[in-house]
Formats: C-alpha cells, sequence, structure tokens
C-alpha cells in the first residue's frame, strides 16, 4: 500500500527525522518495500500483512505509530449529520450487513474539477482520478479506512435493498464486465435489479459522472467473509474488496459520511443533505472482546521482563483499554483490531513497540533428544558415492505434462493436479525416467552428450482404495563417453556394464536378473535388481517409443532403486587377516549359453567350499566353430587361502575337485583345461 | 682370451669408457653383438672350419661373446645407476580418469542447514508432499475462509488432497504423534501456483519446530542469529523485524544485509496456542518456536545465482560448477 509521508506526519505532528520514521514503520511489522521523493513529498511503499486491516489507511498507520512517538492520534474533521430520516432504504439482510448508512446530497455538481490537494494525493498513492465526488470518496477512505460506494440518485428506481442476487440476476459492473449472479452473492439492489456487489464492485447502470446532480452515497459494514468469497469468485479485487474482506472498523461508517460532508463543504456549499442509517447490530467502541492474562505471560513468552507502565501506556495509544489487578491484565480490544484474540496477540503489541531487536539472546539450552534420522543418513550416503563417482545431481519437476506417462502405469493410478499452473505440469510423476530424459535431451541439445546423472525423489500414485503413495526413488541415466579426458584409453561409449558397475561399487551384494516385465525398458536389455531376495530397482535401456518420445539419438541407460528398501553395508565386525599365501587356480568350463555367469559364481560362492576366499570371472569366449551356437566357455579365476598354515597343493587339488563335481552336476558343465 | 680376440676386447672396452648414454651403448652392443655384428660376424667362420678346429674355435668364440655381453652388461648397470633411461614423463598431462560428480546446490544447502542445526538438537523429519487440508492448513490455524490462504496459491489434486504449501504439515504430523520435548527440521519440496523469475511453482524449504518448557522468544532469537553466522560463515548484520503467520504469535521475520540491502531469509515466531491445542500440547505447559527458510533463495545468495530458473533447467554446465562442495 502506498501512502504520502507527508499526508502521515499531518497525523504524527512535528516529526523532524523522516528516515528514522520510515525505519520504525518497519521495525512496527508495517515493512517498508520502497521509498520514492518527490519535490515535495514522499511515497512509501508498504507491504502489509494480511492481519492488519487497521492500518490500511493514513490514520490507522498514524495510530500504529503513536506509542513510538506518545502521540494519540485522532481523527480528522467531521462534520455533523443531520438526524436520521427513515428514507432511501428498503431493507438490510443482517447476514451482509450490521451497519448501513447513507447520505444522499440534491442539487449537487459533480462537474467540479478535483481539488489539486485531492487529486496529487490520489495519484501519489496510485489511485486514478475518476470524478469529483469519487475521488472525495477515495481520498477519505485512505485518510481513515472506510470505503464507500455512491451511486446517481437520477439513475436510481426506488429504494435500496441489501440482499442477496436472485437467481439468474446479472449486473454490468464499472469495470466494463457483464456478471450472472449466484444467490450467495450479496448485492445492493433498488428496483430494477443489482446496482452493486456489495462492498465490491458498482453497477454501470447507476454510476455517477459529470453531469451527476444528486447522489447516494453508501457508508456501510459488510461481513467478512461474504465479500471474500464474492471478490474471489469474480476476481474482482478493488480497494474497496480489499479492505472489507480483511476487516473495516464497523464505527467508522458514520464518521466517514461526516467527513465526505466535511471535504466537500469546503469545496462546493452543501444546502441540504439526508441521513439514514439502518443497525441491525449495534457497534461498540470495543469489540466486547475481553483478554485476561497473566502479567508474568509477558516475560514466559517473550523471554524478558518489560516494565509495567511501558505496558499499560503501549496498548492505550493503540487504542486497547488495559486494566490491571495485581498481577491480572484485562484488556478489551478496540473495534479496528480483528486480529486480536488471544494473550499472545496482545504481548505481540507490546513487542512490537519494545523493539524486537532489543530483545536479548538467550542461548536453547541442551538436549538429550536424539537427532539421528537413519534412512536419511543412509540415503544421503549412496548420493555422496554416486556423485564421487561422477554422477551430477539434478532436480526435475514433480509434475509433468498431460498424457505423457502412458507407457508407465495406467490412468487409474495417475494423480492429476486439478488447477495446474500450465499444461505441462498437469500430472504427478509416476516414475522419476521422464524427468530425466527430458533432462538430457535438454543437454544432449546443448552439447552436453557425456552424461551421467542422478535424482532422489518422490514418485506418487493412486492406489486401488484412493489412498495415495509416495515412493522414494532414486533414479539415474548415464549416456556419451565414459572416459573424457583420458590421453591412454581411448574414448569409450558407455554400455550396461559401467552403469552396472557403478551401482555395484555403491551398494553392497547387487544382483542383477535378466527381465522383460517393464514396458518402458527395451526387451533386449533390462534387469531387475535385487539386494538378498529383495528386489530393489531396475535398469536397461529405455523402450524404443521412449527414445522416440524424447526425439533422442544417443544410447541411454536408466536405472532405477527404491531406496528405502536398500541397505547400507551390514555392521562391519572385523575379520583377522591370514598371513599365509594365497593360491590361484583357473578353470575352464563350457556350459549352455542360457546358464548365467552370476548363477555360477553365486552358487559356487554359497556353496562355501573350504578355503575358498574369493571367486571371478576372468574370460567368457564365444565360439560357433569350436563349440556351437548354444554352449560358451567361461574362466573362473579361485583364490585360496588358510588362516592357520600354508596350504599345500593338496589341499587345493581336494577342493578344485569337489567345485568341478559340483558344477558338472549342477550346471553340465564340461571341464576344458 | 686368445690373442686375436683380445684386441678386439680391448677396442670394446675402450669404447665403453667413452659412452656416456643410452643411445651410444645401444649402438656399440649391435655393433658387436648384433646379427650382423662383429661377433657374430666371427660366428659364421665356425661353418668354413675344418672338424678338428671347429671345436677349439667354438670355445674361444664363446669366450668373447660371453667377455663382451659382460662388458656390456656392466655398462649397463653403471648408466642406470647414474642416468634415468625412461622415458622422461610429462607431468603437466592431464591424470587419468578425472571425474567427479556433485551434489544439486539446493541438495548442498539443505545438508548444510541439517549439519548446523543438529548441533543444536534437531532431527530431520520427512513427510508427504500430497497432504489435506487439516495438516496443511486447519490444524496451522489457517482456517478455510482465512485470507491468509490467499498467500498461498494451492495446487488441488482432489476435494480435500493438495500438494503441501510448506512442511509445517509435517510439524503437525510429528507434534500428533510425539510428546515434547520436541527440535525437529522438515526440509523438502513444497509447491504454490505462481510462477516468474522469482517464483517456482516447485520449490524446496526447511522449517525448525521447537516445544518444551520455558521456551521463549530469546531463545528464538540466539538460535537464529547462531545459525546465520555459521551458514555464512561471517557475522552478518541482522534484523528481527513483525510480521505475519497464522501458525505463529508473535511472528517475525529476520533480515539479512547484502551489498547493503536488507533481504528477508527467514519466517518464524512462537507457536500458536491454537496450533498447539490442535495437536493436544497443553500451551499453559509447554511453548516453543518454529521457523522456516526458502532454500533457493539462501543458495542464491549463497552462490551468486541471478536466475532462479537455473535450479530445474539442470544444465550439465551449470550443475559440474559445484563439485566438490559438502
Amino acid at each position: 500500500m502506498k501512502i504520502s509521508l507527508n499526508w502521515l506526519k499531518e497525523f504524527l505532528g512535528n516529526i523532524k527525522n523522516n528516515d528514522q520514521l520510515i525505519a520504525r514503520l518497519t521495525s512496527m511489522g508495517l515493512e517498508v518495500d520502497s521509498v520514492t521523493k518527490s519535490k515535495k513529498d514522499s511515497v512509501i511503499d508498504i507491504d502489509m500483512t494480511p492481519n492488519r486491516a487497521d492500518c490500511l489507511s493514513v490514520m490507522g498507520i498514524a495510530r500504529d505509530l503513536s506509542p513510538i512517538y506518545k502521540k494519540k492520534v485522532s481523527m480528522p474533521k467531521v462534520a455533523k449529520l443531520s438526524t436520521k430520516t427513515k428514507s432511501y432504504i428498503k431493507g438490510v439482510n443482517k447476514k451482509i450487513s450490521t451497519v448501513y448508512s447513507i447520505l444522499v446530497i440534491e442539487d449537487f455538481d459533480n462537474s467540479l474539477a478535483t481539488p489539486k490537494n485531492i487529486s496529487d494525493r490520489l495519484e501519489l498513492c496510485g489511485i486514478s482520478q475518476i470524478n469529483f465526488i469519487v475521488d472525495v470518496l477515495n481520498y477519505v477512505m485512505l485518510e481513515i479506512g472506510q470505503p464507500m460506494h455512491v451511486f446517481d440518485k437520477d439513475k436510481l428506481n426506488g429504494d435500496l435493498d441489501v440482499r442477496f442476487a436472485k437467481k439468474g440476476e446479472k449486473i454490468n459492473t464499472l469495470d466494463g464486465n457483464e456478471y450472472i449472479l449466484s444467490t450467495d452473492i450479496p448485492v445492493i439492489s433498488d428496483n430494477n435489479g443489482p446496482q452493486a456487489i456489495a462492498g465490491v464492485i458498482g453497477s454501470n447502470n447507476s454510476s455517477v459522472g459529470g453531469d451527476t446532480r444528486s447522489i447516494v452515497i453508501e457508508s456501510a459494514f459488510f461481513n467478512q467473509n461474504l465479500i471474500r468469497k464474492s471478490a474471489k469468485k469474480y476476481r474482482l479485487q478493488t480497494e474497496s474488496s480489499y479492505r472489507f474482506e480483511r476487516g473495516v472498523d464497523p464505527n467508522l461508517s458514520d464518521l466517514a459520511l461526516g467527513r465526505v460532508i466535511d471535504v466537500v463543504s469546503q469545496y462546493s456549499k452543501i444546502k441540504k443533505h439526508t441521513y439514514n442509517s439502518v443497525v441491525t447490530k449495534p457497534a461498540s467502541p470495543h469489540l466486547n472482546k475481553y483478554i485476561k492474562m497473566d502479567m508474568s505471560d509477558f516475560e514466559r513468552i517473550l523471554g524478558e521482563k518489560i516494565p509495567n507502565k511501558f505496558i499499560i501506556d503501549t496498548l492505550s495509544y493503540l487504542g486497547f483499554n488495559p486494566v490491571m489487578v495485581k498481577n491480572k491484565l484485562k484488556v478489551s480490544v478496540p473495534s479496528h483490531r480483528f486480529d486480536i484474540s488471544i494473550p499472545e496477540d496482545i504481548i505481540e503489541e507490546v513487542a512490537r513497540v519494545y523493539g524486537y531487536n532489543n530483545f536479548s539472546e538467550i542461548p536453547l539450552p541442551p538436549t538429550n533428544l536424539s537427532t539421528n534420522n537413519i534412512s536419511r543418513n543412509n540415503t544421503n550416503i549412496f548420493l555422496d558415492l554416486l556423485s564421487s563417482r561422477g554422477y551430477l545431481e539434478v532436480i526435475t519437476f514433480s509434475f509433468l505434462p498431460k498424457d505423457s506417462q502412458e507407457l508407465f502405469l495406467s490412468n487409474k493410478s495417475k494423480i492429476d493436479v486439478l488447477n495446474p499452473i500450465s499444461e505441462d505440469k498437469s500430472e504427478m510423476r509416476v516414475s522419476m525416467m521422464n524427468g530425466l530424459l527430458k533432462t538430457a535431451k535438454y543437454n544432449i541439445s546443448r552439447q552436453n552428450s557425456d552424461i551421467k546423472i542422478f535424482e532422489i525423489g518422490k514418485t506418487y500414485k493412486k492406489q486401488k482404495d484412493k489412498s495415495i503413495s509416495e515412493e522414494n526413488i532414486l533414479a539415474g541415466i548415464i549416456s556419451g563417453a565414459n572416459y573424457s579426458h583420458n590421453l591412454k584409453q581411448l574414448q569409450k561409449i558407455i554400455d550396461f556394464h559401467d552403469l552396472k558397475g557403478d551401482l555395484m561399487s555403491i551398494f553392497p551384494n547387487l544382483f542383477f536378473k535378466e527381465s522383460k516385465n517393464t514396458s518402458y525398458l527395451s526387451n533386449s536389455c533390462q534387469a531387475v535388481i535385487a539386494q538378498g531376495k529383495k528386489t530393489v530397482g531396475l535398469c536397461g535401456e529405455p523402450s524404443l517409443s521412449l527414445y522416440k518420445q524424447f526425439g533422442i539419438k544417443n544410447k541411454i541407460f536408466y536405472f532405477e532403486i527404491y531406496i528405502d528398501l536398500v541397505k547400507l553395508n551390514q555392521k562391519v565386525t572385523y575379520k583377522p587377516i591370514s598371513v599365509y599365501p594365497k593360491i590361484f587356480r583357473d578353470l575352464t568350463l563350457l556350459v549352455n549359453n542360457n546358464i548365467s555367469c552370476d548363477d555360477i559364481i553365486n552358487s559356487i560362492q554359497r556353496k562355501s567350499f573350504n578355503y575358498m576366499i574369493n571367486i571371478r570371472i576372468s574370460d567368457i569366449f564365444y565360439s560357433k566353430k569350436d563349440f556351437g551356437n548354444d554352449k560358451k566357455s567361461m574362466t573362473i579365476e579361485l583364490v585360496f587361502q588358510d588362516n592357520s598354515r600354508t596350504l599345500q597343493d593338496d589341499d587345493v587339488n581336494g577342493q578344485m575337485s569337489k567345485i568341478i563335481g559340483f558344477l558338472e552336476k549342477e550346471f553340465n558343465a564340461v571341464i576344458r583345461n | 682370451m686368445s690373442k686375436e680376440y683380445s684386441s678386439l676386447i680391448s677396442e670394446l672396452r675402450e669404447k665403453l669408457e667413452s659412452c656416456s648414454s643410452q643411445h651410444d651403448l645401444s649402438n656399440i652392443k649391435s655393433h658387436y653383438l648384433g646379427k650382423k655384428g662383429i661377433i657374430s660376424n666371427e660366428f659364421l667362420k665356425l661353418r668354413t672350419a675344418l672338424p678338428e678346429e671347429r671345436k677349439l674355435l667354438g670355445g674361444k668364440l664363446n669366450a668373447l661373446k660371453d667377455e663382451a655381453q659382460k662388458l656390456i652388461l656392466g655398462k649397463v648397470s653403471e648408466l642406470s645407476a647414474s642416468e634415468d633411461f625412461n622415458e622422461k614423463i610429462d607431468v603437466s598431462l592431464p591424470g587419468s580418469n578425472i571425474s567427479l560428480g556433485s551434489r544439486h546446490p539446493v541438495n548442498l544447502t539443505i545438508n548444510r542447514i541439517i549439519d548446523i542445526l543438529r548441533n543444536y538438537g534437531f532431527e530431520t523429519v520427512d513427510g508427504f508432499e500430497i497432504e489435506d487440508e487439516f495438516h496443511n492448513f486447519d490444524a496451522l490455524n489457517i482456517p478455510a475462509s482465512h485470507p491468509a490462504r490467499d498467500m498461498h496459491d494451492t495446487f488441488y489434486v482432489s476435494d480435500n488432497k493438495l500438494l503441501r504449501t510448506h512442511t509445517s504439515s509435517v510439524q503437525i504430523r510429528s507434534m500428533l504423534s510425539s510428546c515434547p520435548p520436541l527440535r525437529i527440521m522438515t526440509p523438502g519440496k513444497v509447491y504454490r501456483s505462481d510462477s516468474d523469475p522469482t517464483h517456482s511453482p516447485m520449490f524446496h524449504q526447511i522449517e525448525g519446530l521447537c516445544i518444551d518448557k520455558n521456551i521463549n522468544f530469546c531463545h528464538l532469537k540466539s538460535l537464529l542469529s547462531t545459525f546465520i553466522i555459521e551458514l555464512f560463515g561471517r557475522d552478518m548484520d541482522i534484523r528481527f523485524r513483525p510480521s505475519y503467520f497464522p501458525f505463529t504469535e508473535p511472528s517475525a521475520e529476520l533480515d539479512i544485509k547484502f551489498n547493503g540491502k536488507w533481504l528477508e531469509v527467514l519466517g518464524c515466531g512462537m507457536v500458536h496456542p491454537n496450533v498447539l491445542s490442535n495437536v493436544k500440547i497443553d500451551s499453559k505447559k509447554y511453548s516453543g518456536f518454529a521457523f522456516g527458510l526458502g532454500i533457493e533463495r539462501l543458495a542464491m545468495l549463497q552462490y551468486g545465482i541471478t536466475d532462479l530458473r537455473m535450479f530445474y533447467e539442470n544444465d550439465l554446465s551449470f550443475l559440474s560448477q559445484f563439485k566438490g562442495l559438502k
């Protein structure tokens, strides 16, 4: 909200230090966003928090500063209203309005140019000028905070009725739009129908212009929630609705009309005015709300003792009525403070004036609470290891373009955003793959085609019972060259085993099993990743249709790990190291092609032969000529060692023949060496 | 050594004497012992020798060859002791397989904050990103009619389910499931329907919550002042000013002076009694404070990033600038 510095100072009296005044605004919680200096004045733009409805006027802001300058702020000059008549108001629905006042002025000349001191200030505050009476109403609104509306009396048909709209009623509003009203929208209507959406905007049909000769000014208190509803429904945030939905002091309605008469009279003589007001619920200077608290509550919450006199003075300046009896405090809340209802609100009022920066700092007492989130720590270990193997972490959006996930899941389990910000962010991801492929594509097209990236994030799925599940996934993609800066080795294009190697280095005890079940991975290159007996992930090449969908021509390998299921290395217990020599043996065997190398290694390992401490595949060889299409030759290296003595050839030979026997029996292997 | 060959040997000795480089040595070696070298030529004489002379000549030639080999070998070890024969290496050539990745700057920042707050007893808690209105709004003292709901332009996925607009919903779940004392921090993604150079529809937050007996505003000030110093690694000008959040009372915002300008970095306050009663904590017995901050904003300050969108474009040239950071 923009206000004029000079205007503010009129309420506070002789203040010399402008900079200090501006700093005080911020320290009181009325954050100064910017100050623009002009020749004679300055515009202060304040970022108003939604609770401070009472500060949406110059007077309100001055009142908030009053405890600092120790100066009570009073109303500007107000003319006396004539005796109440019973004319011009047909009815007031008390759900809509508790005070509805009108002022009728006939023989009025609205062709008058708006006086310069008014138009200057409106301009400074960013309010456009319309015509004399509208400008005066806006001026008074800025000054004391009461929004008002003016009708051209000659355009009205009959008395005003404050009611809910009837089904199908229409209104052509001042902003040039036509709205069809629903029955929950409060309106001001005459015999012709709605002439205003109450508290929000008026109708074109009864608006005032330069030729207007008689006017009806409305000044009312409207129900906050109803105004908020209409403003939201029709997306109409006007100066009026902005104030009404936050809360306008119900005691202001009549004062504002008196102020209007005073201002108008300075420029144009008012021969006669008629005043009427319907009060469905009388307002009082206080909200009939009393807050009872202990004086010790201040120190309990704030941590510092504040003198009693400071507390009482501060609250009085702000318009509260504090009564202290012994150690108890009873505070009544002024009618402009809708935001105050509990002792802590009162405590904040005092703390604001005391100055947040004047409170001391007391170190937090030590605690013996645990700070260890094991699953988060474990995940972080994996992520740090991945990045030390050359992977860059990315973060992609959790929402994806409309209909972009058909390959991944049935539409039933997909979660749509009902009010997306754009079509390309309209459904929650069910897989990490889309985001990563998009990132790969983006980088390839920017000449970054050596890609090793990972992301940790959630996927979101609707379950059969309509509940929503969120799963933590670690996923990644590799593409391009494996060695980029290496003079000794040629650039090598990455392959599946590079990915597998990375994963096996990081996660303990992984097994990879060939699979064909995943539709978004290529049939010829996909594997299920297991740790022990538990499936913990998937990897492979994207399916052809995904390559096509993302327009990617470079080879890509993808993995996803269900990170909450993965176990970190088991607790480590030291095993004694043998000082005796190792014995290495090679075994070359011929097996059927459909037997996986992993199976052979794992089954030997599981059998735990004596002295065998290590086993690995050292060679694999296919030859159509020598052993046909369906056989392969593999060489495994076995390492033997004992903890208590040097092994003899006989020890190892015994084990080797057991192993050979096992392989012949289990895998129909033919030993070649 | 027979006479006819002793001159050959002494000639070799002289040559070796004056030889001082690997290159010369290998020339000498091939001159004498090479396939077409002097000694190999001498062996050719065996073919034409008479059978009765052959044995004698063979013995002489072998002795000659042994002697020559011994001399040359001696020179080899002499030279290798005084000179490095290996090819000289160029230490300025790049090392092999340089590959280091990095964490994302947003997560680097989150992890730094977590490391700092852990020292003050705060534990990390994770929670749902798709929440209901109770945990995201109502329990936090933001009823449906409250204007503060406008501050959170909310994405809905069903009538009651929404993408959380802050991680405070996780704090509600924690307070409902455990009793005070409580010190937790909740990092994570949050969503608001806002998109421009300074707003992203998805961004990251971390919030902290401390509930115990006798916790007050001075504790909050102390923790956050030290936190800012530890985070930036130097003394910073900071200020607290009153603000408004429905879930704290009193509420404050913390600004830091950065390049001569005040920038707001975090919101905080004493937990609102309504929030405490919503999670069945007795506000007469317990009090507490909460604070929350946007990660991207802080990361931008820390690394001098000027465009928020860089965080989600995931350009490798951007991401690889954060290597080696913790």
